[in-house]
């Protein structure tokens, strides 16, 4: 019964927002620090971002390197609605996710007709365009000083730094099921499709510009939610945080945790984000090095693509194939 | 334009003057034949005549420069609207009725065989995105349906206990065996299937005949084979059509085609060396 409710997959997403969730409790306790939950906060909405750019590339096989100017312009919206517009950050929310995406529909029709490298390129345009744009905009973006916000409230609560991290939290875990139940259904498979055989897909009916434009699309509205989240937790935004740096970083983190894996994307996003910030600072002589975390993502990348091709995440499966082998190993000894 | 069309009596599917040329090289040279309803039709020649680029002209994954692709266009229950296919974008051909298959299968190799098998029912599910992501009833409901035909499809063809296997690991026969089943999830009342015979051992090709002729029974579509191997043809086949460097040869029953003096000269000939 319990092993029952265990595989349950939803299940499992709920259970792993419970304990993401009481990350806060344990910085009350004092069991870690509270700079802590910021890093951690980093993790939950690049996570939300890099899951969209894993849908793009590790399900549907096109390339996105625009994922940073995408969540820039869902930040400074969001940003916009609550500060200027004076109205709900629900709405802000919605709003950065609809118009990224109206836009990057626009783009992908212009670009999707090319794809691998040249795609890259076309959406790294776009992303240094918008991210331009941020700059000149002074009057709604506040330019290179950047834009202040607020906390967002509802019914007169006020979000802190604890409450803001548990609804990250929880906007984290839906969306892990959401991802889920799509690359679940026609539409992960026509993805898949798409990315493991182009004429295959298209004997079987798959339309590859729309299902590329789909990929396209649902990776800029994650990218838009993500930008918003974090323009709401740091409550500031400016143009030097959407750099291409951002967006290498999320492909970096699909790339380590793992092709077309939903907990894999976040332990990537884990390990691009968290990791650095967490353990690499503290080691003796080296930490204070600020080249660290690039030289640890730059060799982390070439190992996991030299050794664990499907991401750091099939460690577990394979640490458990390792035990079961040791095991049976050890009870055959015993026979003998 | 597409309804002044007519096909031959009784026919789903006639290929009337096509040629197709690469550069120089004439692949195909004026061919015509046609395919009659729930027949099993072989198209042969020796390597290099033209059969795969034949194949691909019907398809739409080439586009031919001259002559017409006549089908009768229809799913099962749908009415049929004889049209010309030349032009029309490849992934609309499934739709009209018309599946195949490939040389060198083409199943993704991360998904389990069930998946792989449903990816042949995408023209069949009609939920949108967002119903797909929060799981609506009809997302739901279709996706149990579709499912449940596809394990049939591959029970169909005797592969269902591996469904949940990955398609990665599977031995080549299994996989053609997919590559079938998938076809069969959109009904199809033409199936054309590029050399399936080939890659496979003599049992496999036994086998094989008996799953096409099957297949013809059962679902009453219209079978064009590509095909090299001989006894696969002249075992299955109820007309043969062959071709050589691109030309028509010889069109009739497999004792026809096995007597044609042409086609001993350009194809048989060879073998008996």
């Amino acid at each position: 019964m319990i092993a029952k409710i265990y595989k349950n997959p939803y299940i499992r997403f709920i259970l792993f927002g419970v304990l993401a969730a009481m990350v806060p409790t344990l910085a009350d306790w004092g069991v870690i620090r509270f700079g802590t939950i910021t890093t951690l906060t980093q993790v939950i909405y690049f996570g939300i971002a890099a899951l969209g750019l894993n849908l793009l590339l590790g399900y549907s096989g096109s390339i996105s390197l625009g994922t940073a100017g995408f969540m820039g312009l869902g930040a400074y919206i969001a940003a916009y609605v609550l500060s200027d517009l004076n109205m709900s950050f629900l709405l802000g929310i919605l709003i950065a996710i609809l118009v990224p995406t109206a836009i990057g529909i626009l783009v992908g029709l212009v670009s999707l007709r090319i794809s691998g490298l040249y795609l890259a390129i076309a959406t790294l345009c776009v992303s240094e365009i918008l991210l331009e744009s941020f700059r000149q905009a002074t009057d709604i973006t506040g330019g290179m000083s950047g834009k202040r916000t607020s906390f967002p409230s509802i019914f007169g609560y006020t979000f802190d730094r604890a409450s803001t991290f548990i609804f990250l939290v929880a906007v984290l875990v839906l969306v892990m099921i959401l991802t889920y139940n799509l690359v679940n259904s026609h539409l992960g498979r026509a993805f898949n499709a798409m990315r493991g055989s182009e004429v295959a897909a298209q004997a079987m009916g798959v339309n590859l510009l729309k299902y590329r434009l789909i990929a396209f699309a649902l990776a800029t509205a994650y990218a838009g939610l993500a930008g918003a989240l974090c323009a709401y937790y740091i409550r500031a935004v400016s143009p030097t945080q959407w750099s291409l740096n951002l967006s290498l970083l999320c492909l970096a983190a699909v790339v380590i945790g793992g092709f077309r894996s939903i907990y894999g994307t976040v332990l990537g996003a884990f390990v691009v984000w968290a990791v650095p910030d967490l353990f690499l600072k503290r080691l003796p002589i080296i930490g204070d090095n600020p080249a660290i975390p690039f030289i640890f993502n730059g060799v982390l990348i070439i190992v996991v693509i030299m050794f664990y091709p499907h991401g750091l995440v099939h460690i577990t499966h394979d640490a458990r194939k390792l035990l079961n082998k040791l095991k049976k190993r050890g009870k055959g000894d015993a026979d003998a | 334009m597409h309804n002044t069309v007519t096909l031959p009596e009784g026919c789903i599917l006639s290929v009337e003057n096509l040629s197709m040329h690469f550069g120089g090289l004439k692949a195909v040279d004026d061919l015509s034949f046609a395919v009659k309803e729930r027949e099993i039709f072989g198209l042969i020649g020796p390597n290099g005549a033209g059969k795969t680029t034949v194949f691909n002209c019907i398809t739409q994954f080439y586009r031919p420069k001259e002559g017409r692709i006549l089908f009768n266009a229809g799913r099962k229950g749908e009415s049929l609207r004889p049209m010309n296919l030349v032009g029309l974008p490849v992934h609309r051909i499934i739709r009209l009725g018309m599946v195949r298959t490939f040389q060198n299968v083409e199943v993704i190799k991360e998904l389990s065989l069930i998946d792989n098998v449903l990816i042949g029912a995408h023209i069949k599910f009609k939920a949108t995105v967002l119903e797909q992501a929060l799981k609506l009833p009809r997302a739901r409901r279709e996706e149990k349906a579709i499912s449940e035909k596809a394990v049939e499809a591959l029970d169909f063809l005797g592969i269902a206990d591996r469904k949940d296997l990955l398609a990665g690991g599977q031995p080549y026969g299994v996989l053609k065996k997919v590559e079938l089943a998938r076809t069969l999830m959109s009904e199809p009342r033409l199936i054309i299937m590029d050399e399936p015979a080939a890659g496979l051992n003599d049992s496999e090709t036994d086998a094989l005949a008996q799953s096409i002729r099957k297949i013809r029974d059962t679902f009453g579509c219209a079978v064009l084979l590509v095909e090299h191997d001989m006894r696969l043809v002249m075992d299955v086949c109820d007309r043969i059509c062959a071709i050589s460097f691109g030309k028509f040869l010889a069109l009739g029953t497999a004792r026809e085609i096995q007597t044609s003096k042409l086609v001993q000269e350009a194809y048989l000939g060879e073998e008996e060396e």
